[in-house]
């Protein structure tokens, strides 16, 4: 019964991690966009669907926080998500309009420690540092669940999510969008020169896994109930980007080995884990050195990763009317069939008698 | 290749012009009142000694940078002030001193990357009309796979760009330009780095382009190269335009030789 508990948590946040991974790997991976605010629209996320989901704070308990809306169990999950990309719409809007791939990253260091500092000290937004409790488990309702029992539901649900998710994320990375995006992720001044509009291509990968982002803190606020900014400290941030970078930075399979790799195995296990020497900070710290370690050494050894991004290949798209083998004559028309890269090389070097 | 074509100004309509062209980073004046004008149809040079303003002019002219004063004009279009995507748009495409090809894209991506205005690239056409990107991803391959042949890439094109060599990235970046279908282009010493035998190839592929109707201004050092295949031929000195005309031109311009090419010009007109 326990280590079905157990189990289920962890398959939770399995699913959970690779949609957060996705959504940072479209930004980071595929875009090269330095979002260390990432966690930061987690939690938007997550507030969003609390505030919505929740009733009004009730008198006298201390608790405050704005809407309290009540709205059916759907509704504050995307609304938790459309949020998180408004605030992508944001920074975006400042910051892509003159800022360059590193400036980005400080400003969204900044913007994350900005929100961090507002949402615990202003109270009447998200009610501080106490965070949301409470909320109403969906479902349950319907299908007459217990506890023990949503958590099963629940997980099931979310791995639906993370399946349909996953199905828009790769068309996503299939696409000439996404060619786009990797283009400016090499470089962006070029993409430019070429006649993109680069701006727009950026927001729409921001806002994109922002919106990832948004769904994975709604889906957690729906699981746990509660929310606050323990939640979301900077390190999370860094949990998400070791994983990635882990699995394998630009992949959408290497997104989810690094979530089974880093947060799953490093940070949800443990939590289940008696504690050590009585100090109950010391598993926590011992993970993050693990964590640290592992990514040095997967840069030292391994830096693709484990599932390195993938070559894109045509060859399907052409069908068989036209395999890419037999090169059609150029204009110098003598140029022998060469194989393999040194056949260009020195066809270079033949051109000399011209 | 005859030479009366910008010194006439007459026939042929001006595909680029540039006028009082400036500009100063802090006290260093780059630029300073230069102006010429490219014929169209033309395949014209832009010469001068280091630091004479050359990259600073081609970065003026596609945007890159912001002129203090001048302006640029193309096929009549006054395109100051534009910023370099919409310039790109408008027909002029650049290429770079130093190769800047997409290193992580595969060859053939650098191309096929390169069409602006695709409708794969919009995420509701990707997920709304996946037959239309289909299609039109199947005519830019073809597209691609021709010019890939042409520039003698096409065995390389699922190597990553990275892996190239010096003069195969020039290769891709003229075949990335040409994709582009550009009605002018700026090249920024596309022979910068490469092997003789490489270097006339380049000749050549910008003389076919010139003959498909692509007006070309290239900054170049090489004047053997510039001799064999530019019709026109600008001088700059100190940001300022010195002397336009033919090299033969350059050559009988006591000022151009004395003051400031002399060795190199009379170099080659002795040899």
């Amino acid at each position: 019964m326990q280590l079905a508990y157990y189990a289920i948590t962890l398959a939770f946040f399995f699913f959970l991690y690779s949609i957060l991974n996705w959504g940072l790997n479209l930004q980071f991976g595929r875009t090269g966009i330095l979002n260390f605010a990432y966690i930061a629209f987690v939690a938007v996320g997550a507030y969003i669907t609390g505030v919505l989901s929740l009733g009004k704070p009730i008198a006298g308990t201390g608790e405050s926080y704005i809407l309290g809306m009540t709205l059916p169990f759907p509704l504050p999950l995307i609304a938790g998500g459309l949020a998180a990309s408004f605030l992508g719409l944001f920074i975006g809007l400042i910051a892509f309009r003159r800022l360059r791939s590193d400036y980005l990253a400080i400003v969204m260091i900044s913007v994350s420690i900005v929100l961090y500092d507002i949402i615990t000290n202003y109270t009447p937004l998200f009610d501080g540092a106490d965070g949301l409790n409470g909320a109403p488990e969906p479902f349950a309702g319907a299908l007459n669940l217990n506890p023990n029992s949503f958590l099963y539901v629940f997980t099931a649900f979310t791995g639906l999510v993370a399946a349909a998710m996953w199905w828009v994320m790769s068309r996503i990375t299939r696409s000439p969008f996404d060619r786009t995006l990797r283009a400016i992720r090499d470089d962006p001044d070029v993409v430019r020169g070429l006649g993109k509009n680069v701006f727009g291509y950026q927001m729409a990968s921001l806002l994109v896994g922002s919106f990832f982002a948004g769904i994975g803190g709604g889906l957690l606020m729906e699981f746990v109930g509660a929310f606050n900014t323990s939640a979301w400290t900077s390190g999370e941030t860094f949990v998400i980007f070791a994983a990635l970078i882990i699995g394998g930075l630009g992949n959408n399979v290497g997104a989810i080995a690094g979530s089974l790799a880093v947060p799953v195995i490093f940070v949800e296990l443990p939590k289940f884990l008696p504690q050590l020497g009585g100090n109950p900070a010391l598993i926590p710290e011992i993970d993050n050195m693990i964590i640290g370690i592992l990514l040095i050494a997967t840069l030292w050894f391994r830096p693709q990763g484990l599932i390195p991004e993938r070559k894109t290949r045509f060859d399907r798209l052409l069908g068989p009317a036209r395999r890419p083998t037999a090169p059609p004559p150029g204009p110098a028309g003598r140029r022998p069939a060469t194989t393999a890269r040194s056949g260009v090389e020195a066809s270079g070097v033949e051109a000399s008698g011209d | 290749m005859t030479d009366s074509l910008g010194m006439t100004g007459a026939a042929p309509p001006e595909a680029l012009s540039v006028s009082g062209l400036s500009k100063s980073f802090g006290g260093l004046q780059a630029v300073r009142d230069a102006s010429f004008a490219v014929a169209a149809g033309q395949v014209c040079a832009l010469i001068g000694p280091n630091g004479a303003g050359k990259s600073t002019a081609v970065s003026l002219i596609s945007g890159a940078l912001r002129a203090d004063s001048g302006r640029v004009r193309l096929h009549g279009a006054d395109i100051t002030g534009w910023a370099p995507d919409r310039i790109a748009r408008a027909g002029l495409i650049r290429t770079y001193q130093l190769s800047r090809e997409f290193g992580r894209l595969t060859v053939l991506e650098n191309l096929m990357v390169t069409p602006v205005g695709q409708a794969g690239e919009s995420l509701w056409n990707v997920f709304a009309r996946p037959r239309q990107v289909r299609a039109e991803e199947r005519r830019h391959l073809e597209r691609a796979l021709d010019v890939l042949a042409t520039f003698g890439l096409h065995d390389l094109r699922d190597s990553y760009a990275r892996e190239l060599s010096g003069g195969q990235k020039r290769l891709l970046e003229l075949a990335r330009s040409v994709m582009a279908e550009p009605r002018v282009l700026l090249l920024d010493e596309p022979m910068a780095g490469v092997n003789p035998a490489l270097i006339d190839r380049i000749g050549e592929h910008i003389l076919r382009l010139a003959d498909g109707g692509v007006t070309v201004l290239m900054v170049e050092h090489n004047l053997g190269v510039v001799e064999r295949i530019c019709d026109h031929v600008i001088v700059l000195a100190m940001g300022a335009t010195l002397a336009t005309g033919s090299m033969a031109d350059l050559r009988a311009n006591p000022a151009v030789v004395r003051a400031y090419l002399g060795g190199a010009l009379s170099d080659s007109a002795s040899g």
